[in-house]
């Protein structure tokens, strides 16, 4: 195991994930790796994408702030193939978006090699930045989160971290796990093809050997499981604040469509609609269509969405916008025994159908 | 969908629902034009969009009329195994089956979005389905979402 080699030149687990993604570019495996990495001003972490190796020095994937869902940088790096093979360095969530991403065909997967990792979850980013603004040694915040995250998850840790049941990273095709491992150890173990046979050589051991990992996940996952709502009771009530500013749409991962129906322009809003819609209810809310446009995103995106709750981050008016989306979601997934990102394998639920199935939905 | 008559209240027997209904060009549609050529009487409450394929209609347009007052929805494509586009409808119902899911858990009415299988050659049962659905409507009442302006 890799935790056993180098030890004393180790201290934390970041480290030992940043010696991995350092040999990963030293030896030509990739020519680039996308990782999050702290700023310049030691506060922000976010994704980088590096390629000379001395720069790999300062990545901390683990670090309990989530800018964007990576898988939206991912779209954007490979949206056509390239010739350089580019590693991204990958949250859970951010892979299964990514995994999601493929399968809907909007991005180019050739040179690409998902990386994924144990994730200890992550805060909003407001309380991110509040918490770690006047600490000196920055890198001591991200142990402590990990900590806390093994013994119970923080109050200020996002919402949708609280109840993520998906915090490893089983379908991407390298997986650096350290959940049950002893720190600074980590294991790095090839899940597919590709994994194997770019990573060859520099893989540890099969994660899911030490039962002291399975034990943790499996509390992990009861504490988190019994923070999941079953329902929303009053879905108006929670977006009245709406302001319908699309930034949700905008930093969503899944919403990939290049023409958006819910754009202002094509829904058709002139001053004449207005008021004719007004005069027809009587009165109308402004913004208008809130409703509507919350609705049409679940149908939409509900079968994919992987519930990061980065539209919650990124919401100004602080709608709970990740634990609505994760209970429309999970109703809907359910429908087709579905699980976004779970593999490449999967056919995306409104592709495929069966002849003999959901007949209670016909009214006949 | 079988109705009683007798719990209808004397408001929604005056009550005359309005019904949006995308219908598939190939077969509902072309259905709905035999019940015309045929002279079937049916009742008037319906407002018919013609779409290439039930699989084509977006929920979004179905979630609009709901929101804007249509008191139901009738989205009708071909049978089973008979879809132009050979599985057009199978993604249909798909869709309508996550529509009506997201409406259930708003706590809107799923109720009122019908989806039928409806033939070129049966403009009998296109009307039937609209008188059906026209009872159906009147039992349920007004959308409440059609006094609702905060949504």
């Amino acid at each position: 195991m890799a935790s056993t080699e180098n030890r004393s030149e180790k201290n934390t687990r970041r480290e030992s994930i940043e010696q991995f993604l350092y040999r990963l570019l030293k030896e030509g495996k990739v020519d680039a790796v996308l990782v999050p990495k702290r700023h310049p001003g030691g506060n922000i972490v976010s994704p980088v994408l590096i390629s000379e190796p001395s720069q790999i020095k300062g990545t901390d994937p683990l670090a309990p702030v989530q800018t964007v869902n990576a898988a939206s940088i991912v779209k954007e790096l490979v949206k056509e193939p390239v010739d350089k093979k580019i590693a991204a360095v990958l949250r859970p969530c951010e892979v299964r978006a990514t995994i999601e991403l493929i399968k809907l065909k909007q991005l180019s997967d050739e040179s690409l090699l998902i990386i994924g990792y144990d994730c200890p979850g992550v805060y909003n980013v407001k309380e991110y930045m509040h918490g770690i603004e006047n600490r000196e040694d920055k890198e001591a915040f991200t142990e402590e989160h990990i900590h806390d995250f093994l013994s119970g998850d923080g109050d200020l840790v996002r919402e949708s971290c609280r109840f993520c049941t998906y915090f490893t990273a089983d379908s991407a095709d390298v997986d650096i796990a350290w959940i049950g491992v002893e720190p600074p150890g980590i294991i790095v173990a090839a899940r597919s093809e590709k994994g194997r046979r770019m990573t060859g050589g520099m893989n540890t051991g099969d994660k899911d050997a030490p039962t002291v990992r399975k034990e943790t996940i499996g509390k992990i996952e009861a504490r988190r499981e019994k923070r999941q709502k079953s329902g929303i009771d009053n879905l108006l009530d929670l977006i009245q604040p709406c302001i319908r500013c699309y930034n949700c749409r905008e930093v969503c991962p899944l919403c990939y469509c290049k023409e958006c129906l819910l754009e202002p322009e094509k829904m058709g809003y002139t001053s004449e609609r207005y008021l004719s819609r007004a005069e027809r209810k009587k009165q109308i809310r402004m913004p208008v269509d809130t409703l509507l446009y919350h609705l049409t995103r679940i149908n939409h995106m509900g079968y994919s969405c992987v519930s990061c709750g980065i539209c919650e981050q990124a919401c100004p008016m602080d709608i709970p916008l990740g634990t609505i989306l994760h209970v429309f979601s999970k109703k809907i997934q359910s429908l087709f025994d579905y699980v976004p990102g779970r593999s490449r394998d999967d056919e995306l639920p409104l592709t495929t159908f069966r002849e003999e199935e959901l007949s209670e939905v016909e009214d006949v | 969908m079988e109705q009683k008559e007798g719990s209808m209240d004397k408001e929604n027997r005056a009550f005359e629902p309005k019904i949006i209904a995308f219908l598939c060009n190939w077969c509902t549609y072309a259905g709905a034009d035999l019940a015309g050529v045929s002279r079937i009487q049916y009742p008037s409450n319906i407002r018919i969009i013609r779409l290439m394929c039930s699989g084509a209609l977006d929920p979004t347009y179905v979630i609009k009329s709901l929101l804007e007052g249509a008191d139901g929805v009738l989205i009708g494509g071909c049978h089973p195994g008979d879809c132009h586009y050979i599985s057009g409808n199978f993604k249909a119902r798909r869709r309508v089956a996550v529509l009506k899911t997201s409406l259930k858990e708003a706590g809107l009415e799923p109720e009122r979005v019908w989806l039928r299988w409806i033939s070129a050659s049966e403009g009998a049962y296109f009307a039937k389905t609209v008188e059906e659905m026209v009872l159906h409507l009147k039992r349920l009442g007004p959308n409440p979402l059609n006094s609702m302006w905060a949504i």
